[in-house]
C-alpha cells in the first residue's frame, strides 16, 4: 500500500502539514518495502486549485492514503472520486509517530 | 404551502459545536444556531476562496439560493458579535457528502471507499470506529 503524507519539511521528524494542498513537501510511503521518497510541492504558490493538481501528481505514485491535517473541499472531491481514503490526525503528529501506526 | 427545501451538500460537519463570547459582563442567554448549510456557505465562500457560483454546485443548489444562505449565515454572525450572544451549530437541511468515520485507537478521522471493509487504515481494527 501507498501512503501520501502531506508534511511542512522533508525528514522524519517534520509534522503533519496544516493544509493539503499548501504544504511544502509530500512523503511517498510504500508500506511492503519500507521505502520512503519525499518530493517537493510544487503548486503551493499557485494561486487556485493548489490542491487538484498536488492529488493529480499524486496518483501518478499511485497512493492509496493520502494524510493532512486538513483538505479543501475540492480536493474531498477528487479523492473520493478516484475511491482514494483520506485521514485527518486529531492531533498534530510528526511523520515517524504515523510511520509507526502504519507498521504496528 | 410553500415549496419544501432542497437538500444542500455538506462536506464535512465542524468539529466543534459552536463559539461563545468571553470578556463579557452580562452573557446573552439568547443562542444564535448556525445552520450547518451556513457554515458550509461560510467557509466555502470566505475560506476557499469559491465564487457563489462554484460553491453552489458544490452544494448542488442553485446560485442564487447559495447567495441567500449566505447573506443569512452573515446576518446570524454580525447579530452574534454585536449581541454578544453564543453560536451554536445545529440543523438545516442537509445531507453529508462525505462520509467521516473515526478510529478511538488512533485518533483519526477517515474515509472509506466504496465497496471496502469497514477498517482503520493505519491499526486495521474494525471495532473502535464511530461514525461522526
Amino acid at each position: 500500500m501507498i501512503i501520501a503524507v502531506a508534511l511542512n519539511e522533508n525528514h522524519t521528524e517534520a509534522l503533519v502539514d496544516e493544509h493539503f494542498g499548501r504544504c511544502a513537501w509530500f512523503c511517498i510511503y510504500d508500506s511492503e518495502n519500507r521505502k520512503t521518497e519525499y518530493i517537493e510541492n510544487t503548486n503551493r504558490y499557485t494561486e487556485e486549485g493548489a490542491g487538484c493538481s498536488s492529488a493529480k501528481t499524486l496518483m501518478q505514485y499511485g497512493i492509496q492514503i493520502a494524510i493532512a491535517m486538513r483538505f479543501g473541499v475540492k480536493v474531498v472531491e477528487f479523492f473520493r472520486k478516484n475511491n482514494i481514503q483520506m485521514v485527518i490526525p486529531e492531533t498534530q503528529k510528526n511523520l515517524e509517530e504515523i510511520l509507526k501506526m502504519i507498521n504496528n | 404551502m410553500s415549496r419544501t427545501k432542497k437538500h444542500r451538500l455538506v462536506q464535512k460537519a465542524p468539529n466543534f459545536s459552536g463559539f461563545k463570547p468571553f470578556g463579557v459582563q452580562k452573557v446573552n442567554d439568547a443562542e444564535i444556531s448556525l445552520n450547518f448549510e451556513e457554515y458550509e456557505a461560510v467557509k466555502l465562500c470566505d475560506y476557499e476562496l469559491l465564487t457563489h457560483a462554484e460553491a453552489s454546485v458544490l452544494m448542488n443548489v442553485s446560485r442564487p439560493t447559495f447567495t441567500r444562505v449566505y447573506e443569512s449565515a452573515r446576518r446570524k454572525i454580525a447579530k452574534a458579535f454585536v449581541e454578544a450572544s453564543a453560536i451554536c451549530f445545529e440543523g438545516g437541511k442537509v445531507v453529508f457528502d462525505t462520509l467521516w468515520y473515526k478510529c478511538d485507537n488512533c485518533k483519526i478521522t477517515f474515509t472509506i471507499s466504496e465497496g471496502k471493509l469497514q477498517e482503520c487504515p493505519l491499526c486495521h481494527s474494525t471495532e473502535k470506529i464511530a461514525n461522526i
